[in-house]
């Protein structure tokens, strides 16, 4: 169509240019937004910081673990916090149902918003990366660092599933945001001494085995595949059955309008 | 409710509030789907082949939302995608002069005045040339000369032999722009006909008579057929 007075037509979009046309558009909004950026990377930087420039960081765990921390940092920054705020705002504005009026099948709708989400993931642990080379000396091998970035795309699903059950299981924006907030720190929280005696051997089982424990010990396997081991193993396996869990619950009870 | 909307047909649909016509235009869109019944857009049924059905149809919804942060030349650029229509940065430029926005491409959705994201909405609604234009409310909020304008603007999608349904409170928009009118009342269809053919055929319905003021109007039809108390 070029004018509303052109004779009527029904041509059906191919799948390829639908997904095409949705990507486009997720990824200017997401750098558009200031907010995802921010949150995409400064968490991760900071945490990273703080974990090699304080004193009590070495009890956090071998400085491969500390990295993997901050990864992992940021990958529950981007889908708790980024990921549940972009689509409970727009399904409490109708926009979900005016795609969904298109051709375009409704998988196609949220897959273009998963892979911006997964890009920004990627990107954010180039960053993280980067930083720990240049700041930290920390290199890995260029087999580890293809490695890591696999793993983060594996890791995505464990955190990108919390916020699909977020999304799936709470309605209202501002209650979305709120227990964002909420599950993203304890959560988080957990993980972060999952490599650390400081409270106990107890609570360092259960940090282990805590979501970001498990995305924390894959990732650092991922970023020194010499020391991989059946621990590893363990991780992937609690990360699958952790994205499966979140995912199902996410996917199951979403709906596509506030109404 | 059994409906049939012909080419080349402006239907309007009236009803109080919650009456069903959200409802019904949300079921032929596929944003729910009837527990029975069957909606046929040409030779397509919408219910087995949901993707031909949309391809075949153009909407715009009651409260029309767009990602607030695109512009709305990018906005355009991602329905026209998702309908399969491929258009260049100039193509979006002309079509969006062509509703007299050349000079906002730039400007988020947000930023447009009422009539000028009906505008927007009507254009991304026909983009791929639809035989079958979905309209919910499409002036409500808008001042007089939008208003007229947007009529316009249906009536020559109407000429080019599009089938046009819409949805509207208002009885002076029915008897402007559409050549039949149902009104339907709590999922019920009531009765259908063109405006003058409903006046006429219920004229002399007590009901009616008896919320008439003088001469029987469409209002009068309309509320003596749905009641005359308050819907939420």
């Amino acid at each position: 169509m070029r004018s509303p007075t052109a004779a009527p037509s029904a041509r059906v979009p191919t799948l390829s240019g639908i997904l095409t046309a949705l990507l486009r558009a997720d990824f200017t909004l997401q750098l558009r937004n200031g907010r995802a950026l921010v949150l995409a990377l400064l968490p991760p930087l900071v945490l990273l910081y703080a974990q090699f420039a304080g004193k009590r960081g070495v009890q956090l765990g071998d400085p491969v673990f500390r990295v993997a921390t901050s990864i992992t940092f940021g990958i529950a920054s981007i889908a708790i916090l980024g990921y549940t705020a972009t689509v409970a705002k727009d399904r409490e504005k109708g926009v979900f149902q005016r795609l969904r009026v298109t051709p375009a099948p409704t998988w196609t709708i949220m897959v273009s918003r998963l892979a911006v989400q997964l890009v920004s993931m990627l990107v954010m642990t180039v960053v993280v990366l980067l930083a720990a080379a240049v700041v930290e000396k920390l290199s890995l091998d260029p087999a580890a660092y293809l490695l890591t970035l696999l793993a983060v795309i594996f890791s995505s699903a464990v955190f990108l599933g919390v916020g699909q059950a977020l999304v799936g299981l709470i309605k209202s924006t501002d209650t979305i945001n709120a227990v964002g907030r909420l599950v993203y720190l304890p959560l988080f929280g957990l993980g972060l001494f999952a490599h650390s005696e400081i409270f106990g051997t107890t609570f360092e089982t259960i940090s282990r085995w805590s979501p970001a424990g498990a995305v924390s010990t894959l990732l650092g396997g991922a970023m020194h595949p010499a020391a991989w081991s059946a621990e590893t193993w363990g991780a992937l396996l609690a990360s699958v059955l952790y994205s499966v869990v979140f995912a199902g619950v996410g996917i199951r009870w979403f709906q596509w309008s506030t109404r | 409710m059994s409906l049939r909307i012909n080419e080349g047909e402006i239907f309007g649909l009236l009803g109080p509030n919650g009456a069903g016509k959200t409802s019904t235009l949300s079921a032929i869109e596929g944003l729910v789907r009837p527990d029975s019944g069957s909606i046929r857009i040409g030779e397509i049924d919408a219910r087995e082949n949901p993707t031909a059905a949309k391809a075949r149809m153009g909407v715009q919804l009651q409260s029309t939302s767009f990602q607030s942060d695109l512009t709305i030349r990018e906005i355009v650029r991602l329905y026209a995608g998702l309908y399969g229509v491929p258009l260049t940065r100039a193509e979006i430029d002309d079509l969006l002069a062509s509703i007299h926005l050349e000079e906002d491409v730039s400007k988020r959705f947000s930023q447009l005045s009422g009539g000028q994201q009906k505008r927007v909405s009507l254009l991304i609604a026909t983009i791929h040339n639809p035989p079958l234009v979905l309209l919910d409310e499409p002036t409500a909020g808008l001042d007089p000369q939008a208003r007229r304008q947007l009529w316009d603007r249906i009536e020559r999608l109407r000429d080019t032999g599009r089938s046009i349904l819409l949805t509207t409170h208002s009885m002076e928009e029915a008897q402007a722009v559409c050549q039949r009118v149902a009104i339907i009342d709590r999922g019920k269809l009531l009765t259908v006909d063109t405006p003058a053919g409903l006046i006429e055929k219920h004229k002399d319905d007590p009901r009616v008579r008896k919320v008439a003021h003088g001469q029987v109007t469409l209002d009068d039809v309309f509320i003596g057929l749905t009641g005359s108390e308050l819907r939420d």
